[in-house]
């Protein structure tokens, strides 16, 4: 066989000074190879990317042990522009890597680089914004662009360096579904038919069926599965043990047959395959119909009220964001706001806490109009969280930042010193008092960022987007803080998600907005149940409620919106080996 | 801010022209305001012209006065000082205003003269054409052609990339501010409703804190995006648009030296 493009012999390396970030690592990748390599946060997926792109040694240093090829080369004895010749990294974060004013230009500059003829650069440049589905943008400002589109035109810039080995490090780990679904269809029609060896790193496993033929979970550093993504994603409860999240559908075989059987995890295999369960008797179905829908929510007095709001962002023209949106928040509810980038989510809540002012309609608080409201009384009220902590950090220690808003309310030493205490008690943040807030891990700046927030008594919390960029275990931790907020204290929560299963696990009521208007509000179970309505938003109901929908002949209930409600429908049958 | 120093794409004889027109444009303008001046009615005649030929300028590449409404703010108040402070500190001979008399050392006479406030308005008249030149340029020239004419006058491939990368950052760091402004308001700090002394005293720290650490973080995934695409690769750099002089850039070349031989003439005469 053909010396393979990347081949890795007991590779270790550590970051100055002694951060081990990768750890007895072997791997081997030849020309077509599409490897997934799945872990939590910290677990070595970016360092592997950084070696293999050359951006380790190049620009971050540390000390190797072990042996790296990538095509026969050592990335320690050549410079990033020679690495660069033959394999192109594309980021988490679209925005940074897109720093040319026209898409021809960012398209051109790795090419242009390498003194690429005009006429061939031109060529590529038209063959790669059609692979990725962008045909006819050349001169569009890539900074106008949605998410999705972003990360495409950053796909499409390595590919005209007709790269032989292409790395993604988390590309869909900051879209929307939309977006998600964009990059990953682009990425299938780039790997179609070509010997392009390919390096994708993400926390989301179901993506990468049907697009991935091997599989790597790291876990601090070393290696924790390897094998066929087939092989690898059915270790549910070992993937479980390293923070990474099984298909769902694959978590909802697991439970209700344990064992190391191959379960389909697309909808259609996997609802065949439960008949060919119940038929052969090793599965029956025990809920009546009805079981799985949860109590309805008591009533509650409105908390919080939007009348009729209508916002219109200035320009020429106007952009109207909202558009006659009224919606009434009881007390001690959780509520899940759902919709596209640009439906007007963000544009509502912001309306909520009174950063912006609507033109027509109003925003009221027990009985009170916030526009009447300072920004203290507000916040006092009100508290939202915003999607990334880093802009919410302002002090020089994580005691001095939950005392920065309360400061500003004007209370007193001692008041605010006990609100302090109590709020990094809640987070588990205590043993961070004196540490300055860019130091956190990225877990805990969010938790900090939410300490800050309620330390200052909002009977609301607004959470934006609290799963971005974050692993499996984190993208639970914000909202089961939330949750705990409410059920001892009683706080309202708003939260904003792209999370379908985040939904189905916490929300008691979900508005689902497209346009700027609010098309669906209700239980949870009622609006995943409307698949047709959420398809025009891009939107797909949790696996599992769609494919309780799939066997509604077999007796399964509606509104089994998560592996473990559907299991529970479900129990081995006398047909059991 | 941010209009100021974009590119506004229309079809205009301005949008046209080759870039290095405009980029004489520039110099002349330059040129203009450094040689040596006296506060007379013909130099401030000299730069009427100057200015109202921008003004024609910018009306046929069809810029809006209200695209530059942020820097005209900041330019009134610097007018506004110029005044005060060349009026009272220009040593004239024609009391304009006087406003009184301060017993400080052996007395000050509080007087605004008439030359010192001819003298600030020449200043201003200044200053005002060397801004009002600027937009003519970076809002007619898409950043391609100022690439390619900056490559065209040998300048190294860095120096074109840092200009660009500087436009780029300018509104990045806009947005920046914003957002963090909204996050301070959440936790009840209003920066906005702040007077000058205590914005100073107290509301810039907590803002340039995470401006600054998160500008050094994109800062570094540039640098990453760059080198992984071969930035500084040993060889020549193919430029990918190429520019061509025609005979309408020599006319327009042409007109405008000759317009500022008229404002030499005016000037010197």
């Amino acid at each position: 066989m053909a010396e393979p493009v990347v081949r890795l012999r007991d590779l270790t390396f550590t970051y100055d000074p002694d951060v081990v970030a990768l750890q007895d690592l072997y791997l081997d990748l030849h020309p077509g190879d599409i490897l997934a390599v799945f872990g939590a946060n910290g677990a070595g997926k970016s360092t592997l990317c950084y070696l293999l792109s050359g951006i380790i040694p190049n620009i971050y240093g540390g000390t190797r042990m072990g042996e790296v090829r990538v095509f026969g080369e050592d990335p320690w004895e050549h410079p990033i522009h020679h690495s660069a010749r033959n394999r192109a990294i594309v980021l988490q974060d679209p925005e940074t890597q897109l720093f040319m004013p026209t898409l021809e230009m960012e398209l051109a500059f790795g090419p242009a680089n390498f003194g690429v003829p005009r006429e061939e650069i031109r060529e590529r440049l038209g063959w790669a914004l059609k692979t990725v589905g962008l045909g006819g943008l050349d001169r569009r400002n890539p900074k106008a662009l949605s998410g999705g589109q972003k990360q495409r035109a950053a796909l499409a810039s390595a590919l005209t360096i007709l790269p032989g080995l292409l790395i993604l490090d988390e590309p869909t780990s900051q879209l929307d579904p939309l977006g998600s679904t964009e990059v990953l269809e682009a990425l299938k029609e780039v790997v179609a038919g070509r010997d392009l060896t390919t390096v994708i790193t993400t926390h989301k496993v179901s993506e990468m069926e049907g697009l991935a033929n091997q599989a790597l979970v790291l876990h601090r550093g070393r290696v924790a599965l390897q094998g066929t993504l087939e092989e690898v994603i059915s270790q549910v409860d070992r993937l479980e043990e390293v923070g990474v999240q099984a298909p769902p559908l694959r978590q909802f075989f697991h439970l209700v047959l344990p064992g190391p059987e191959s379960n389909s995890s697309d909808l259609e295999g996997a609802a065949g395959r439960v008949r060919e369960l119940v038929d052969g008797g090793r599965l029956e179905v025990v809920a009546p119909v009805g079981t799985a829908r949860r109590a309805p929510a008591r009533p509650a007095a409105p908390l919080l009220q939007v009348e009729e709001v209508t916002y219109a962002y200035p320009g020429n023209p106007p952009v109207t964001a909202l558009r006659d949106v009224s919606l009434k928040v009881a007390e001690s509810e959780f509520l899940a706001i759902l919709g596209q980038n640009g439906s007007g989510k963000t544009t509502l809540v912001k309306c909520m806490v009174g950063l912006l002012k609507p033109r027509q309609g109003r925003i009221v608080f027990r009985g009170e109009p916030i526009a009447r409201m300072s920004v203290g009384q507000i916040a006092t009220r009100i508290g939202m969280v915003l999607q990334n902590p880093d802009y919410q950090l302002f002090s020089v220690s994580s005691e001095a930042e939950i005392r920065f808003g309360l400061d500003n309310l004007g209370l007193d030493p001692r008041e605010a010193g006990e609100r302090t205490g109590e709020a990094l008690r809640l987070l588990g943040l205590e043993e961070h008092r004196g540490v300055f807030p860019f130091r956190l891990s990225f877990g805990d700046r969010r938790k900090l960022a939410v300490a800050a927030t309620v330390a200052m008594g909002p009977q609301v919390l607004i959470l934006d987007e609290p799963t971005t960029a974050q692993d499996y275990r984190g993208r639970y931790l914000l909202a089961d803080i939330a949750r705990d907020l409410r059920e001892r204290e009683g706080r309202t929560i708003i939260m904003i998600s792209h999370d379908m299963d985040l939904v189905a696990r916490y929300a008691e009521r979900v508005v689902l907005m497209l346009d700027g208007r609010i098309i669906l509000d209700g239980p949870p179970e009622e609006v995943f149940d409307q698949v047709e309505v959420l398809a025009r938003t891009y939107l797909k109901p949790p696996d599992p409620a769609l494919l309780g929908r799939m066997l509604d002949d077999l007796g399964v209930p509606r509104g089994t919106l998560t592996p473990e409600q559907l299991a529970s429908i479900f129990r081995p049958g006398t047909g059991v080996a | 801010m941010r209009t100021v120093f974009h590119y506004i794409e229309r079809d205009t004889f301005v949008h046209r022209l080759h870039p290095m027109v405009k980029l004489l444009h520039i110099l002349l303008t330059l040129g203009l305001i450094v040689v040596p001046y006296w506060p007379t009615l013909r130099d401030l005649a000299a730069l009427l012209v100057w200015l109202g030929l921008n003004a024609v300028l910018g009306t046929v590449a069809r810029l809006s006065l209200r695209q530059f409404g942020f820097l005209a703010k900041i330019l009134l108040g610097t007018f506004l000082f110029i005044l005060l402070t060349q009026g009272f500190m220009y040593r004239g001979e024609t009391p304009l205003i006087i406003l009184g008399h301060l017993a400080i050392g052996g007395g000050v006479d509080l007087v605004i003269t008439r030359e010192g406030l001819f003298f600030g308005i020449i200043l201003c008249m200044r200053m005002l054409t060397a801004v009002s030149a600027l937009p003519l340029f970076v809002s007619t020239t898409p950043v391609s052609s100022i690439m390619a004419v900056l490559t065209s006058l040998r300048l190294p491939p860095t120096f074109s990339f840092m200009f660009v990368s500087a436009l780029s950052f300018t509104s990045m760091i806009f947005e920046m501010w914003s957002t963090i402004l909204d996050a301070q308001r959440l936790r009840a700090f209003d920066i906005e409703s702040m007077n000058v002394f205590r914005r100073l005293s107290r509301a810039y720290v907590p803002v340039l804190t995470p401006l600054v650490l998160m500008l050094f973080r994109k800062g570094n995934d540039l640098q990453i995006a760059l080198e992984a695409k071969g930035f500084g690769a040993p060889g020549p750099r193919t430029q990918l648009e190429v520019l061509r002089f025609t005979w309408r850039d020599g006319l327009a070349a042409a007109g405008l030296v000759g317009v500022f031989v008229l404002c030499l003439w005016i000037k010197y005469a």
